[in-house]
């Protein structure tokens, strides 16, 4: 059995189809979403510990999904994933209660080791 | 065109390519995190299910590994890149000349790899804080130091080093190259209003962008052959 669920959210469908079958190789249950509005769906439906954000998506962008998430899921923990070299995104997206941000592309051992930690503060809550 | 308004539109057009290039080095970041989950689920696949006494094994396991070498080699040009086109958002900033430096020494560590010129920092260990336009900053930065190196015979040193001094935040750039002190003060004491290729010469324009942001440039030769331009930057630009 997993030890968490994942929802992975992100517009690259490429890059989140490697990384969602990486993580299942890994023994983590895993879902995704393309957009926000998906991604908020999904969250209705289902529950997750662990959500994997883009911040950059076109639409409903990363940060306000943050924010809906934790006005509606504020169990949840949410990682940012940020392309930006400057870490302005994931700085702003602290403020707004995301556990922590990655930028990509992103080492799994890495991605690993945090969504660990973001769990482990889910189930001890 | 009104100086103000050519100013004006100098600013912009900056900020245009600024936000251009920030936007383009966002979208490169996804292509290789595309690439690197590919070849990372590639090396996943092939750990899993390829047994290991397959000829092709380890020559695949080597290409795959090069392959997430090379886009962490690519996601940090990128990141300089970005770093770069950041510097263009505002035409007057908070900055750390230290960072500054430390910025345009990676971008001019390509330039002095090709001459096979070494490049070094000597930081003050404290930041130094001032007030500055961070692209125009950079650029006259920049020019110094790729003077440097242009004028550096190959396996020389190239030295930048920060420092206080009273007031002033200085940029010291060091070169073992050829040098006419007389004509580099001349060049640089080249008056705005100068008509002519001096004044048009990418060191008058270094000399004048400098004065811009408040600054002063001072040549010297040392006995040794050590050449410095000193580079002296006020807190905060005047009249800004």
């Amino acid at each position: 059995m997993a030890e968490y669920r994942v929802l992975l959210v992100d517009d690259e469908e490429e890059f989140v189809s490697a990384l969602s079958e990486r993580l299942m190789l890994r023994g983590i249950e895993v879902d995704s979403a393309l957009n926000g509005e998906e991604a908020l769906a999904r969250l209705v439906e289902k529950e997750f510990e662990v959500v994997i954000l883009d911040v950059m998506m076109p639409g409903l962008g990363g940060l306000e999904v943050l924010r809906q998430i934790k006005s509606t899921h504020p169990d949840t923990q949410v990682i940012l994933l940020t392309g930006h070299g400057s870490t302005r995104e994931g700085i702003e997206g602290m403020r707004l209660g995301a556990f922590d941000y990655l930028i990509k592309p992103v080492d799994i051992e890495e991605m690993l080791e945090k969504m660990k930690e973001a769990a482990k503060t889910v189930r001890t809550s | 065109m009104d100086k103000k308004v050519e100013e004006l539109f100098r600013v912009k057009e900056i900020g245009f390519m600024g936000k251009v290039t920030a936007s383009l080095s966002h979208e490169i970041k996804n292509t290789l995190a595309i690439i690197n989950e590919s070849a990372g689920l590639m090396g996943d696949l092939l750990r899993k299910d390829a047994p290991e006494d397959w000829p092709q094994y380890s020559r695949l396991a080597n290409l795959l590994a090069s392959i997430e070498d090379q886009v962490q080699r690519s996601a940090d040009i990128v990141k300089r890149l970005n770093q770069f086109a950041h510097s263009m958002d505002k035409s007057l900033a908070e900055l750390d000349l230290n960072e500054t430096v430390r910025q345009t020494v990676i971008l001019a560590q390509r330039f002095a790899i090709l001459r096979r010129v070494n490049l070094e920092t000597q930081l003050e260990p404290k930041p130094l804080h001032l007030q500055s336009d961070p692209f125009r900053l950079l650029y006259v930065i920049f020019g110094f130091i790729e003077r440097a190196i242009n004028c550096s015979p190959r396996e020389a040193e190239v030295r930048v080093k920060t420092e206080r001094s009273g007031e002033m935040f200085q940029v010291t750039v060091t070169d073992q190259g050829t040098f006419e002190a007389d004509n580099l003060r001349e060049l640089v004491s080249t008056s705005p209003s100068a008509e002519g290729e001096k004044a048009e010469s990418d060191l008058a324009i270094l000399a004048q962008t400098t004065e811009a942001l408040g600054g002063t440039i001072a040549a010297e030769q040392e006995d040794g052959g050590l050449n410095k331009v000193i580079l002296s930057f006020p807190a905060r630009v005047p009249g800004r």
